[in-house]
């Protein structure tokens, strides 16, 4: 029931609205400053699989298809898609959308794009299996592909490199050269190299009415934010220092110790989330005395992942035995959970002299480009030592770091924190370690069937059949050792409304009070 | 002087050229290039290759050498590959932003540093000096990219007087320039404000003890006359020359500074284009980052045959 009191602040309210209209609409919209530490590698977003693009270019650019809250593929530009009953045909009718230069998006556009995909995509793979692409009208696009290739919606919505629709114009031009268009909810501004990157609203942006609200990348975006403003700050004290004067609004990520200090804030919100990678240590087995299962087997009963984990992540982890995500699709359950972190000395030292080790050194590869990279292989490395293995640590920067694991020598040991593979689902999980360079660079006949069943198979049954296969083996050989999952934080203002923490901090669907 | 200044520039030649050479060496020794950061972590070794022959990195070294020299002759430093503009025009464009932050601390440093040096000589032995002398140990001893995040938290956060970083072009906003330069160069200027306040004091008590000086005390001359214009003047000659050294300091400091702060100058430049292995920036930086330091050492040179004329005519 209304009071009188609550009458005459209504009153009050009412002969203060016309002078507080203009706030409200410039609070309703407003500018938000987002800081991340790195500086995108490219604005062109085929080319890159840059976390520090990928958190700009996902805002201007949209894809086919789009990942879901969940990870799933769902429906973006696309209204929909007809697959035919051999899995060769995908016959995708398109929603009405405009390019940031007010062109109306048609086929052409779309066929121009995933052409172009093929050519200079970051993950270009995809289209391999893509023998034509036609366009019957204007609204509709149909690819035929030369092998059934169950993956192709995956792939073409995943946000990794996204296989981004842009002008036809735009689409003969090489990797990094475009004009940055797309279709997205924010359009490019400017971007000044070692500063920032603005983007705004953009007017004529026609929303997708299939949908509620914000869903992953996909759903319903609403930009009530008029301005953004993308920071690139290398330091992370700097960023965190930003946030709480308010010069910045939203971080990407915040460092768990300085998330824990400020969770009292009550300026400040943090968002958890939980997975956001997996920890990894990647083995070469075609460096002696890696080549053998047995001698691999006893690494991973010599290792205390939980310690690892716990060192490496600030505290801030999950320890999680699957190749895959609990809760997806194709989450293995128990499949070589007996296998994971036995942590027991004992069969670790029974291992090694059945394996016959001899003392030869093992070479342990981090980078310090990535502090859970070097913790992680600082902290192995030590308990390898525990049990009498000869182990050297070698730390450099992440270009050369990753130089050297693409080598057959120099090292047997490689720490990689894998973010966007596992969850873009299991194609780019069982790739890494199949076909002709596996990342343990020996082929493993069982593992490069599971990767031909889970890219042929047409029934869901068989590809998830083929990933916990692939599981298995990945315990039983010791191909690799998963330590656990990790997460992040991502921080806002408390002025910032709805905000969901994502794969990246998405400026749709939030406003500012 | 023209001709000692002619001589002095001819001279320095060379060092680029070495310079330019190294620089070129220095990112073919290195492992690693710029495809690994575009290409991502799960890229196998064939789609790297495939990247790398886009990028045109495939070349062998000595074309690769052959056309970075042609292409210096001509005054051109090449095009970033990441960033796909000039490397010229990049560093051109962010040169204001390093030049402000070095020149602003060296001059923050001279002025503190040289005023605690006198007043230490002046007051030698007295707590005055040792409370000068104690703050230039302190400033010295502590590293930059710390005493930029304390004054952060203290000025920024606690306070809220500056920014965290970031910055603002001169012509945009005089007053914003000066906000957002303040922090960066003070925490940049302490360890050279050291520097400076040692070798001040040490000229300093050396010209006290001068005849000329005990004249000028004898004849009745103000004291402040007495140490302003003719110690200090006579003093600050071997201070100038630690002003070429401390500048030179000042810009490689500057490269850790810029990315405490977030400011998009050339040290920050470089460094990114070493983290992600951009060949032509490297290259061009470091050879620009030689010759400014050239460039200031031959102008402290000038400065100190303008001071001292038996340097100019060879008879020191």
């Amino acid at each position: 029931m209304l009071t009188r009191r609550d009458l005459g602040l209504a009153a009050g309210a009412a002969a203060l609205l016309p002078l507080a209209k203009p706030a409200l609409a410039q609070g309703a919209r407003g500018t938000v400053v987002m800081a991340q530490q790195a500086q995108p590698p490219s604005l062109d977003a085929q080319v890159t699989t840059a976390q520090a693009s990928r958190n700009i270019n996902l805002h201007v650019y949209e894809t086919l298809f789009a990942r879901d809250e969940a990870g799933n593929p769902q429906p973006d530009l696309a209204e929909g898609v007809d697959v035919s009953p051999d899995g060769l045909t995908y016959r995708f009718s398109l929603r009405d959308a405009r390019f940031h230069n007010g062109k109306r998006m048609t086929s052409a556009d779309v066929r121009a794009s995933l052409q172009r995909y093929g050519r200079v995509g970051g993950s270009a793979f995809i289209m391999q299996p893509v023998e034509a692409i036609e366009t019957p009208n204007a609204t509709t696009v149909v690819v035929r592909l030369k092998e059934p290739s169950p993956g192709f919606i995956a792939g073409i919505s995943s946000p990794r490199a996204p296989c981004a629709i842009i002008p036809e114009e735009e689409a003969g031009k090489d990797a990094s050269r475009i004009e940055v268009i797309g279709t997205g909810p924010f359009r490019f501004l400017e971007f000044r190299p070692d500063s920032h990157v603005r983007l705004t609203r953009f007017g004529d942006y026609v929303q997708n009415t299939r949908y509620q609200g914000m869903d992953g990348f996909a759903g319903r975006k609403v930009a009530n934010i008029e301005n953004i403003m993308i920071r690139f700050v290398p330091e992370a004290g700097a960023r965190t220092a930003g946030l709480q004067t308010g010069e910045m609004q939203i971080l990407e990520a915040i460092a768990v110790p300085a998330a824990q200090r400020l969770r009292n804030d009550r300026n400040l919100v943090m968002h958890e989330m939980m997975p956001w990678s997996f920890q990894t240590l990647m083995l070469n087995h075609v460096q002696p005395p890696m080549d053998n299962p047995v001698f691999r087997r006893a690494l991973q009963a010599a290792l205390d992942l939980e310690e690892i984990m716990a060192i490496s992540t600030d505290g801030l982890y999950r320890m999680t035995h699957g190749w895959q995500h609990p809760g997806t699709t194709y989450f293995a359950g128990d499949v070589g959970r007996p296998l994971y972190n036995i942590n027991n000395k004992d069969r670790a030292r029974a291992l090694l002299r059945e394996a016959n080790y001899r003392n030869e050194e093992i070479i342990m590869l981090g980078d310090s480009s990535f502090s859970n990279h070097q913790a992680t292989i600082v902290t192995a490395a030590e308990q390898l030592r525990s049990v009498g293995i000869n182990v050297r640590t070698v730390i450099t920067d992440w270009p050369t770091a990753f130089s050297q694991r693409t080598q057959r020598t120099g090292w047997h040991m490689w720490a990689l924190m894998l973010g966007i593979e596992p969850y873009e689902g299991p194609y780019g999980v069982v790739g890494f370690f199949s076909g002709h360079q596996p990342v343990q660079h020996a082929r493993d006949p069982v593992i490069d069937d599971c990767q031909r069943r889970l890219t042929t198979s047409l029934a869901e049954a068989d590809r998830k059949r083929a990933v916990s296969d692939f599981q298995a083996r990945m315990y039983d050989q010791a191909i690799a050792i998963k330590c656990g999952d990790v997460g992040i934080v991502q921080a806002t203002r408390a002025q910032v409304r709805d905000y969901k923490p994502y794969r990246i901090p998405r400026m749709w669907g939030i406003s500012l009070a | 002087m023209l001709r000692y200044a002619a001589g002095r520039l001819l001279a320095a030649l060379p060092v680029l050229a070495i310079v330019s050479l190294l620089s070129f060496g220095i990112v073919w020794i290195v492992p690693g290039d710029v495809a690994v950061e575009m290409a991502g972590p799960t890229a196998t070794a064939e789609e790297l290759a495939r990247l790398r022959e886009r990028l045109g990195l495939t070349r062998p070294w000595y074309e690769q050498l052959a056309g970075w020299y042609g292409a210096l002759l001509r005054g051109d430093l090449g095009e970033s590959i990441l960033l796909r503009q000039g490397v010229a025009q990049a560093i051109v464009e962010r040169l204001p932003v390093t030049l402000s932050l070095t020149f602003t601390a060296l001059a923050i440093a001279f002025v503190c540093g040289t005023a605690l040096g006198v007043l230490a000589a002046v007051r030698a032995g007295q707590a005055a000096d040792r409370v000068a002398m104690g703050t230039a140990l302190v400033g010295f001893s502590l590293p930059d990219f710390w005493l930029g995040l304390v004054f952060v938290y203290v000025f920024a956060v606690l306070l809220g007087w500056l920014p965290t970083g970031g910055y603002v072009p001169f012509s945009q906003d005089p007053a914003g320039w000066a906000r957002s330069m303040l922090l960066p160069a003070a925490a940049l200027a302490l360890s050279q404000m050291g520097l400076f306040a040692r070798m001040t004091r040490a000229a300093m008590l050396e010209v006290l003890r001068q005849d000329y000086v005990r004249t000028a005390r004898a004849k009745g001359m103000p004291g402040w006359i007495v140490i302003g214009k003719h110690a200090l003047r006579n003093a600050l000659i071997p201070v100038v020359t630690v002003a070429g050294i401390a500048a030179g300091v000042l810009l490689g400091g500057a490269v850790v500074i810029e990315s405490v702060f977030s400011l998009p100058g050339v040290g920050r430049l470089i460094v990114g284009a070493i983290q992600r292995r951009d060949y032509p920036v490297i290259q061009g930086g470091l050879l620009l980052t030689a010759t400014i330091f050239v460039l200031v050492n031959l102008i402290v040179d000038l400065l100190y045959a303008a001071l001292d004329p038996r340097i100019r005519h060879g008879r020191r």
